[in-house]
C-alpha cells in the first residue's frame, strides 16, 4: 500500500475547511494528480470565490484569486498569454453556476483549453448557507426556510448536462466523492482532464459533487447518505461527454 | 490658408469617402488635415455627414460649425446644414435630390450640379464622391489637379481595369462644372 | 522617428498600444470604440498577441486580469456603459495590484446614453473608477499623435505602480482621422517580466500567488502605500499644457476635445486684444492643481471650464484651487451635441467682453 503523506502542493497550514468537508478531499485528488503528472512548478490554480477560496490559505503552488464568477475568464487571459501552463479554475456552485454563468458557458464554448474543477454542494457554504442555483428541491437553506420551492426558485440547475450541449468542449464528467470507488473516479477524470489540456485538446470540466456539513446541519456521515439518497439521484455521476470516445 | 468643408447627405451618398479621400489628399500633398465623421446609429441609410479641415498650418480645432465648403447632398441635408455656409464660400448641392431649394444664403457661391446623375453617367452611383472632389478642386486650389489624380492613380492602380479610367473619367466631369465657378 | 500616417485615433491606439507591447486585449463591442478591437483581433495575432472578443466587458476586464498576473501587457477598452461594468475589474485590478490599460472613448450619458461623443466621464475616471477608494493615473489626450505618445508609454507607467492606468478620450478623438507618427516596436523579452508575474518564462522557480484579498492590517498597510503612490504622482507625473497665461486675464480650463476648440476661440480672441489663455489638464489624476493655484488672482479675472458635458464635471477641482479668489464660469454641450468653433468662441466672449453669464 502506497504511503500517504501530504502533497507537496498543499501548504503546511491548516485548510480552513469545516470538519468532514469534501472541499478538502477535491483539493487533495487535484494536487495528487498534478504531483503525478510532473506538473507542480507548471500548475496555475485560478481560485474563485465562496469557501473555494479558502484554497488561498494552503494550496502551495502558483495561483491567481480572482473575482466571484470570473475564474474562466481569468483563466482565459492566463491560459492565452502562457498556453505552456497547466491552467486550471477551482469553482464552487454559487460561483460558477449563478453569477458567474456567462463566464463559465462561454469559455467552455470558445473551448479555451483548460480545466474546470467544479465543487457542487449545493449551497453558498462561506455566506452562510443560502440557497445555490444547485440546491436540491425541497432542500431547506437560510433562503428557503421551507426548503427549495421550484414554483418562485426554480430547479437545480445541471452543469455538466448544460455544457455538454456545447460542441467545443472535449471532456465533460461528474462525480461523487461520498464513497471510496467515487473518489477514485474522480481522480481518474481529473487526471484524464489534466492530460487533454497538456495534449492541447481544449476545454474539459469536471463536476464533484460535495457536501456542507455545517450548513446542511448534519455530521459528516449523514451528508454522505444524504448524499446517495438525494444528490446523486438527481446529479447524475457519469462521463457527459468525451471526444475522444464519442468519435 | 486654411479651409473647412462640411459632407452631407445620406448613407451610401459618398459623403464619408469624400470626406476621407479629400483629407489623404490634402495630407499627401504635405498639408495637415482632420477628418471628423458624426454618426448615427443606423448601419444603412442613415443621415452621414463629416467636417474636413485642410490647412498649411497644424490644426488646432476640427470642429468649425460654419465652414468655407458646405456640399448638400440631399433635401435633408439642405434644410439642416445651408445656414452653415460662411459668407463668401461655397455652397454645393445635388440638383437631383435638392430640387426647390429656398432662401439660399446670399453671401455664398451656389454650385448646383446634377451629381447623381453625372455618377450614373460615368458608369456607378459610387463615383459621386470623386465628382464631389473634382467640382471643389476645379472650384478651389484645396489639392491640385494633378496631385489628386496621381493619387488616384496610386489608389486604383491594382483593381479591375476600367475602375481606375472611371475615376478619372469622373473628376474631369466634376472640375469641369467646378472651373466655371473658380474665382 | 517613426512613420507619419493619416489614421483614425482608435486605430492609432490600437497601434500604439502594439508598438508599446501589448499582447493582449479582451473587449466588447460599444460604440464608439469599435476600431479598437476591430483593429486589434487582426493585428496582435501578427506579434504572437492574442484576441478575445469577451462574452461581456465584465468577463473581458476579468480577461485582461489574469494576462496581467502573467506579466503580460494587456488592455481593454470601451464606453462609459462599458466601463461601469468594467469597474468590478479595474477595482480588482487595482487590489491585486496588476497593471493594464483601460481606454474610455466616451458617449453620452447617463445610462445607454447616445452613442455620440460627450466627456460624460470625468468623475467616474478621476474619482471612483470601481468600488474601494482607489485611483488610477487618467490621461486626456487631445490629438490623435497624443493618444499614440500616452498610449505607447502606458504600461512603464502601469507597470511601475502595478496599478491600471486609464485613457479618457471623447467619441471624437476615437473617431477623428489625424496624422500620427508612429513610434518603434518596443522589444520585450521574457526575463524582463517583472518578478512578481505569475509566468515562469523570467526563469522564476519558487511558488508566486497574487490575490486581491488580504488581512486587515495588510490591507490598511497597502491602502496607504496607495495613498503615498497618489502624493508621489502629484509631485511627479502631473501632465499640463499652458497656453497663453502668462498675461491672461480669463484662463479656461478645458481637456481632450474641448480644448483644442477653445484653443481656437482664445487664438481668435487673443486678435481681438482679449487676454486668454488656457490650462489643459494631460492628467487628470493627478489634476494640475498647482497651475491653477498658483495663477495670480490680482490680474486673473475668471475662470472659465469648458466641457462637453452638462454639467461641467472638472468644476469642484478647479473650484479647490480658486477658492472663491475669482470667479468659474463654465460653458458645455452634452448629450452628443458637439462643441463647435462659434459656440464656444460666443461663450468665451460674452464672458471676457463683460457680458453676463450664469456663474
Amino acid at each position: 500500500m502506497a504511503e500517504y503523506k501530504r502533497s507537496t502542493l498543499i501548504a503546511d497550514s491548516p485548510s480552513g475547511y469545516c470538519p468532514g468537508c469534501l472541499h478538502s478531499l477535491a483539493t487533495r485528488l487535484v494536487s495528487d494528480v498534478i504531483e503525478e503528472l510532473g506538473q507542480g512548478d507548471n500548475s496555475l490554480n485560478v481560485i474563485s470565490v465562496g469557501c473555494s477560496a479558502l484554497n488561498i490559505l494552503y494550496w502551495g503552488g502558483d495561483f491567481l484569486s480572482v473575482a466571484h464568477g470570473r475564474a474562466p475568464a481569468a483563466a482565459t487571459g492566463i491560459k492565452r498569454s502562457n498556453p505552456e501552463r497547466l491552467v486550471f479554475a477551482y469553482q464552487g456552485d454559487g460561483d460558477l453556476a449563478a453569477i458567474g454563468l456567462s463566464e463559465i458557458m462561454s469559455a467552455a464554448n470558445r473551448g479555451e483549453n483548460f480545466t474546470v474543477i467544479f465543487a457542487n454542494n449545493q449551497t453558498y457554504g462561506m455566506t452562510g448557507g443560502q440557497m445555490a442555483p444547485t440546491t436540491l428541491i425541497g432542500q431547506k437553506t437560510t433562503t428557503t426556510v421551507y426548503g427549495r420551492d421550484p414554483a418562485t426558485t426554480g430547479y437545480p440547475m445541471k452543469m455538466c448536462e448544460l455544457i455538454s450541449t456545447l460542441e467545443a468542449p472535449c471532456y465533460v464528467a461528474r462525480f461523487a466523492l461520498n464513497s471510496p470507488k467515487g473518489v477514485r473516479e474522480a481522480r481518474a477524470g481529473i487526471k484524464k482532464a489534466f492530460e487533454l489540456q497538456l495534449q492541447g485538446k481544449g476545454f474539459t470540466f469536471v463536476e464533484l459533487l460535495t457536501n456542507c456539513p455545517t450548513n446542511w446541519k448534519m455530521t459528516p456521515l449523514q451528508t454522505l447518505d444524504y448524499m446517495n439518497t438525494n444528490t446523486i439521484p438527481y446529479f447524475k455521476p457519469g462521463v457527459y461527454k468525451d471526444t475522444e470516445v464519442d468519435k | 490658408m486654411k479651409q473647412s468643408f462640411v459632407f452631407s447627405g445620406s448613407g451610401g451618398q459618398g459623403i464619408m469617402s469624400a470626406g476621407i479621400t479629400l483629407a489623404q489628399a490634402a495630407i499627401d500633398m504635405g498639408k495637415h488635415a482632420t477628418y471628423l465623421p458624426e454618426y448615427g446609429p443606423e448601419q444603412r441609410g442613415g443621415s452621414a455627414k463629416c467636417t474636413v479641415v485642410i490647412s498649411d498650418e497644424s490644426i488646432v480645432s476640427p470642429l468649425p460649425k460654419l465652414c468655407d465648403n458646405l456640399i448638400v447632398m440631399n433635401e435633408q441635408a439642405y434644410a439642416k446644414f445651408v445656414w452653415d455656409v460662411k459668407d463668401g464660400g461655397i455652397l454645393l448641392m445635388n440638383s437631383c435630390r435638392i430640387t426647390d431649394p429656398e432662401d439660399l444664403p446670399e453671401g455664398a457661391t451656389v454650385i448646383s450640379a446634377p451629381v447623381d446623375d453625372l455618377a450614373l453617367e460615368v458608369g456607378n452611383a459610387k463615383a459621386a464622391n470623386i465628382i464631389l472632389i473634382g467640382i471643389l478642386i476645379g472650384a478651389t486650389d484645396v489639392v491640385s489637379e494633378e496631385a489628386f489624380r496621381l493619387s488616384l492613380n496610386e489608389k486604383f492602380k491594382d483593381k479591375k481595369p476600367g475602375i481606375l479610367e472611371m475615376n478619372l473619367n469622373a473628376l474631369e466631369k466634376g472640375i469641369e462644372i467646378g472651373k466655371k465657378y473658380k474665382k | 522617428m517613426g512613420e507619419k500616417k493619416f489614421m483614425k485615433g482608435n486605430e492609432a491606439i490600437a497601434e500604439a498600444a502594439v508598438r508599446g507591447g501589448c499582447r493582449f486585449f479582451a473587449g466588447y463591442p460599444i460604440t464608439p470604440q469599435n476600431e479598437i478591437p476591430e483593429y486589434l483581433s487582426w493585428r496582435l495575432p501578427e506579434v504572437g498577441g492574442s484576441y478575445v472578443q469577451g462574452e461581456s466587458e465584465i468577463a473581458s476586464v476579468n480577461m485582461v486580469y489574469g494576462a496581467a498576473a502573467m506579466g503580460t501587457r494587456a488592455m481593454t477598452s470601451s464606453s462609459g456603459p462599458g466601463i461601469s461594468l468594467k469597474a468590478e475589474g479595474i477595482s480588482y485590478l487595482a487590489a491585486a495590484m496588476l497593471p493594464a490599460l483601460i481606454v474610455n472613448i466616451s458617449r453620452g450619458g447617463p445610462g445607454l446614453g447616445s452613442i455620440q461623443p460627450a466627456q460624460s466621464d470625468y468623475l467616474q475616471a478621476t474619482k471612483a473608477l470601481g468600488h474601494g477608494g482607489f485611483h488610477a493615473m487618467v490621461f486626456a489626450p487631445n490629438s490623435a499623435q497624443e493618444a499614440v505618445d500616452i498610449v505607447y508609454d502606458a504600461w512603464e507607467y502601469a507597470e511601475r505602480d502595478r496599478n491600471p492606468v486609464l485613457v479618457l478620450m471623447d467619441g471624437c478623438l476615437g473617431n477623428i482621422m489625424e496624422e500620427v507618427e508612429l513610434p518603434p516596436m518596443k522589444e520585450l523579452k521574457d526575463e524582463d517580466l517583472p518578478e512578481w508575474s505569475l509566468s515562469r518564462r523570467n526563469g522564476r522557480d519558487y511558488q508566486g500567488n497574487i490575490t486581491p484579498i488580504y488581512t486587515e492590517l495588510i490591507l490598511e498597510g497597502l491602502n496607504a502605500a496607495a495613498g503615498e503612490m497618489y502624493k508621489a504622482w502629484e509631485e511627479d507625473d502631473v501632465k499640463v499644457e499652458e497656453f497663453m497665461t502668462e498675461d491672461a486675464e480669463y484662463v479656461v480650463v478645458a481637456y481632450g476635445i474641448a480644448s483644442r476648440v477653445a484653443k481656437e476661440a482664445i487664438i481668435n480672441l487673443r486678435e481681438q486684444g482679449f487676454k486668454v489663455g488656457m490650462i489643459r489638464p494631460i492628467t487628470l489624476f493627478p489634476f494640475p492643481k498647482a497651475n491653477i493655484k498658483n495663477l495670480d488672482y490680482s490680474r486673473v479675472k475668471g475662470i472659465i471650464d469648458i466641457e462637453m458635458t452638462i454639467p461641467a464635471q472638472m468644476r469642484e477641482d478647479i473650484e479647490l484651487q480658486v477658492l472663491g479668489r475669482c470667479p468659474v464660469y463654465e460653458y458645455g454641450r452634452s448629450g452628443g451635441v458637439l462643441l463647435d468653433d462659434e459656440g464656444v468662441y460666443e461663450a468665451i466672449y460674452e464672458i471676457v467682453s463683460g457680458g453676463e453669464i450664469d456663474g
